[in-house]
């Protein structure tokens, strides 16, 4: 186990970590970043509490348990995204409002599909790694016992 | 749930369908046409005409009788197997999924539309067949009947497409419209008549039908009188107008049309199991059909129709009617069998009338049937008339066989009680037979408005008795007299109609259809050896071609003002700095150390490369490297410490000890990377040039609402490539948990 000082700074790490992820994925459109890398960086603030913490006190301490199912959803979403404008009679994956016309925006973020489908991105990393970590820490556990 | 409750429910789809099409077909039908996918001219379109109409009250007409004999039959079916109540809902809903299909394919007015239920039938149809899973004899039938119907739907799609290439439309109605008599056309309509042949199980598709026999029998019973077999003629009548556009294909029909009946009649006199006599006169019944729509004309698609019609009530009954003996005695063997007339009377008088209306005896609905198939091969022809009487000969023979080996004679077997349920279906198809006899009316109204969208014109079907001796008439009798001199000489006839059988099996198309399936096992496993043998051979085998292949190309492309040197200035310094530590940790990355040191040098190269991409301006990128490379090492490490460190160290030490790779290794990489290098520089010379795409998708990025180009590209101009990407991301997902979890996702 890990000391006391990194396992307090690993905490409170957490919270700014995954402002900066949820940043990255909201600026995704105007500044550097996208959903990928903010799905990435929020799973190495997850990985971080895994390494730190261990596997069990992280899944009784975070609500992680549903992100690997939430990854499939996500996958869901995006074909969604993409499926949607068939039946509005469009290519697949036309986004709306569709390119030159008027965006609302809120704050830096813009509100149309093309961010949804990052966002599912965002998700859909986020849960795939979150439960790769699981997978590998629960069979490490099953190996240490046997 | 009660055990009641899913036949009851779907016993009430059935008749509540029934009524509902019946008003409204008698309303003069309907029509909905919802374009769901205009981009590809995809069309839900239905239309309730006659052809559609009849089809669709079969099947649901039909199913409400099967259903009824299933709710009785099946409990006891699985109790006899020794597995579980539990099983039954899967029963009924594949039932009802066969249904609907059947339903949804005969109302269906366009190709892809039909193609959907087409194959929807066959999945049904599968899962029905090989419904006793535990049975090898019932899986390998169904595979056979899948995999015949469904090949065969590959030529209907093919047909479907051809035409939309030609034509433009998916849509029937329209490409009747469109359609010229050109060789495009034959050969479409020529494909989707295969599919419709292999459906109905015409020669040479046969030999799925009889073994498909494995199934349940209320699944023989439907398969045969109204859903699966049907499909197929139901499919010619639709495409009638396209078919006729070619006399070469209507000839086809009537030759296949004439094998399939011989064929069927001579292979149902020689069978000695129930159900097997029943499926080859299923396919002989269904040749008729064939060969009347090959006929033509208003009197033999009319008659084709009538025909469907009467062969789906009575064939039903003489099915359950074999369901029923089998339930009483245990026997399926007609040797077996015999006087249970007295112990079975209801079943005895409703198989009797359904059999001599197969056998087409009067005052039976069967007889205006072959009056019309008289009537139709007169008008083409002595010889066809001839080949219609040999046929009808042939059925009237082992109808005979059929009803007088069970029901006539002296009892073999004790005969139990049967319930109500199982009994009652047959008397009341009997009867409908009978009155049908009657009164024809009904039945010749329906046959008339579906042989109507065939020939896209009102047809008269006149079904009615004529006192004096017209040529029909004298061939009737002609086919009772020499019927009954066929079924006389009964003990010499099964024999030879049996060597026949045996030849069949011998050299018959069954035999093409194992030993295909065989090649094609031996093919897959081959591959299959090849392809998983070891994983440096796989790599090897993809590699090694590749490279040297690029390498060819390289020798053979003029060079010159291809590989371009820029100007080096002093603030490129770093980058370059940059870029040598990247190659010197590449260089170390080939010491073997240990697989940790490894991991971890390697996310070293990355890191650099991520600062030389930071250099060069592309902080996205920089970023996604970073980031990439950071959790790869951090999970590559987990995943290392799953392995036993006595089998690192092995295979570390084994690694460093093979004398022979020592220097083979790093020559193919030396070359390896040689190449690659080669390709980047040629690549980076070229830029600016006509095809700059990436100067493009910069120029577009704005329009998508995006300063970001990157995010641009992967959220919008490329968002498909994305799509995919994140979809090996979720199967990688699945792939760990399925080998470190067993497929537990938390």
């Amino acid at each position: 186990m890990s000391s006391v000082v990194t396992r307090v700074v690993a905490r409170m790490l957490l919270a700014p970590i995954l402002v900066v992820a949820i940043a990255i994925l909201v600026k995704g459109f105007t500044d550097v970043g996208d959903g990928f890398s903010a799905g990435v960086v929020a799973a190495l603030g997850i990985l971080l509490q895994y390494v730190t913490l261990g596997r069990e006190e992280v899944e009784r301490t975070l609500p992680v348990r549903l992100l690997p199912h939430a990854a499939f959803v996500a996958l869901l979403g995006a074909l969604a995204v993409a499926l949607v404008p068939l039946l509005r009679g469009d290519p697949i994956l036309t986004h709306y409002p569709p390119a030159g016309a008027e965006v609302t925006t809120v704050g830096k973020l813009e509100l149309m599909t093309a961010v949804a489908f990052d966002a599912a991105v965002f998700v859909l990393v986020l849960g795939a790694v979150v439960g790769i970590v699981h997978a590998v820490a629960r069979a490490y556990e099953e190996m240490e016992t046997t | 749930m009660r055990t009641w409750a899913p036949p009851a429910a779907l016993l009430a789809t059935a008749g509540a369908g029934f009524v509902a099409l019946l008003w409204l077909w008698l309303a003069g039908g309907g029509e909905v046409d919802v374009p769901w996918a205009p981009t590809l001219d995809l069309r839900l379109h239905l239309r309730l005409d006659g052809l559609a109409a009849m089809y669709a009250l079969m099947a649901t007409g039909v199913a409400v009788p099967v259903f009824l004999f299933a709710w009785r039959y099946l409990p006891h079916h699985l109790a006899e197997q020794g597995r579980s109540l539990r099983e039954q809902p899967r029963f009924y809903a594949l039932l009802g999924l066969f249904m609907v299909s059947m339903v949804g394919l005969a109302l269906a007015q366009d190709l892809i539309l039909l193609f959907l239920f087409w194959d929807l039938t066959a999945v049904a149809s599968y899962l029905l067949i090989a419904y006793d899973r535990q049975d090898p004899e019932a899986r390998r039938a169904a595979l056979m009947a899948l995999l015949v119907t469904a090949i065969s739907a590959v030529a209907l799609l093919i047909g479907t497409l051809l035409l939309y290439d030609r034509y433009g439309t998916f849509s029937l109605p329209e490409l009747f419209r469109v359609a010229e008599s050109s060789t495009t056309v034959t050969v479409a309509a020529a494909l989707i008549a295969l599919a419709a042949l292999a459906k109905s199980a015409q020669v040479p598709f046969h030999f799925w039908l009889g073994r498909a026999m494995a199934a349940p029998t209320p699944v023989s019973a439907y398969l045969h009188s109204a859903a699966m077999v049907a499909a197929g003629v139901l499919l010619i009548g639709r495409v009638y107008p396209l078919l006729e556009r070619s006399p070469v294909l209507l000839d086809a029909l009537v030759v296949a049309g004439f094998a399939s009946m011989l064929v069927g009649g001579v292979l149902a006199l020689s069978r000695d199991d129930l159900k097997q006599v029943l499926a080859y006169s299923t396919f002989s019944q269904y040749g008729y059909v064939v060969f009347l729509y090959g006929l033509g004309g208003e009197s033999g698609v009319g008659a084709a129709a009538f025909y469907v019609v009467t062969h789906a009530v009575a064939k039903c009954a003489l099915f359950l009617t074999a369901g029923a003996v089998t339930r009483a005695t245990g026997a399926q063997r007609l040797s077996e069998l015999g006087g249970l007339g007295r112990r079975m009377p209801v079943v005895a008088a409703g198989s009797l009338a359904c059999a001599a209306t197969v056998a087409s005896l009067p005052l039976t609905v069967g007889f205006f049937a072959d009056e019309l198939l008289f009537k139709a091969a007169l008008e083409r022809g002595w010889v066809f008339a001839a080949m219609a009487l040999l046929i009808a000969v042939l059925t009237l023979a082992y109808m005979a066989r059929f009803w007088t080996g069970l029901f006539l004679g002296a009892p073999r077997t004790e005969a139990g009680p049967v319930p109500a349920a199982m009994v009652a279906p047959v008397g009341a198809l009997g009867a409908i037979c009978l009155i049908a006899g009657l009164v024809p009316a009904p039945f010749a109204a329906i046959a008339q408005d579906a042989a109507t969208p065939s020939l896209l014109a009102a047809v008269p079907v006149e079904a009615r008795y004529y006192l004096d001796l017209r040529a029909e008439n004298l061939l009737a009798l002609a086919t009772f007299a020499l019927g009954a001199l066929v079924y006389a000489a009964h003990r010499a006839v099964p024999a030879a109609a049996a060597a026949v059988a045996r030849l069949g099996e011998r050299l018959g198309p069954e035999r093409a259809y194992t030993a295909g399936l065989a090649a094609l096992n031996g093919l897959s496993d081959r591959v299959h050896d090849l392809e998983v043998r070891d994983f440096r051979g796989r790599v090897t085998a993809i590699f090694l071609p590749s490279g040297v292949l690029f390498a060819l190309a390289f020798v053979l492309t003029p060079t010159l003002g291809a590989y371009a040197v820029g100007s080096f200035s002093l603030g490129d310094l770093p980058l370059v700095l940059m870029l040598g530590f990247a190659g010197c940790v590449a260089v170390a990355a080939t010491r073997p150390r240990g697989h940790l040191t490894m991991v971890l040098t390697l996310g070293t190269v990355g890191f650099a490369l991520a600062v030389v991409y930071a250099l060069l301006g592309a902080p996205n990128v920089a970023l996604v490297a970073v980031l990439v490379e950071t959790i790869v090492a951090l999970l590559f490490i987990g995943v290392l410490s799953l392995i036993p460190r006595e089998v690192l160290r092995s295979q570390m030490r084994a690694t460093r000890e093979r004398r022979g790779t020592r220097f083979r290794d790093p020559a193919v990489g030396l070359v390896a990377g040689a190449t690659v290098f080669v390709l980047v520089w040629g690549g980076l010379s070229r830029t600016g040039g006509e095809g700059d795409a990436a100067g493009r998708l910069t120029e577009l990025a704005p329009e998508a609402h995006a300063d970001n180009v990157v995010t641009a590209i992967l959220a919008d101009l490329r968002a498909l490539d994305t799509l995919g990407e994140i979809t090996v991301v979720a199967v990688a997902l699945l792939g760990v948990t399925k080998l470190l979890r067993r497929g537990r996702l938390w």
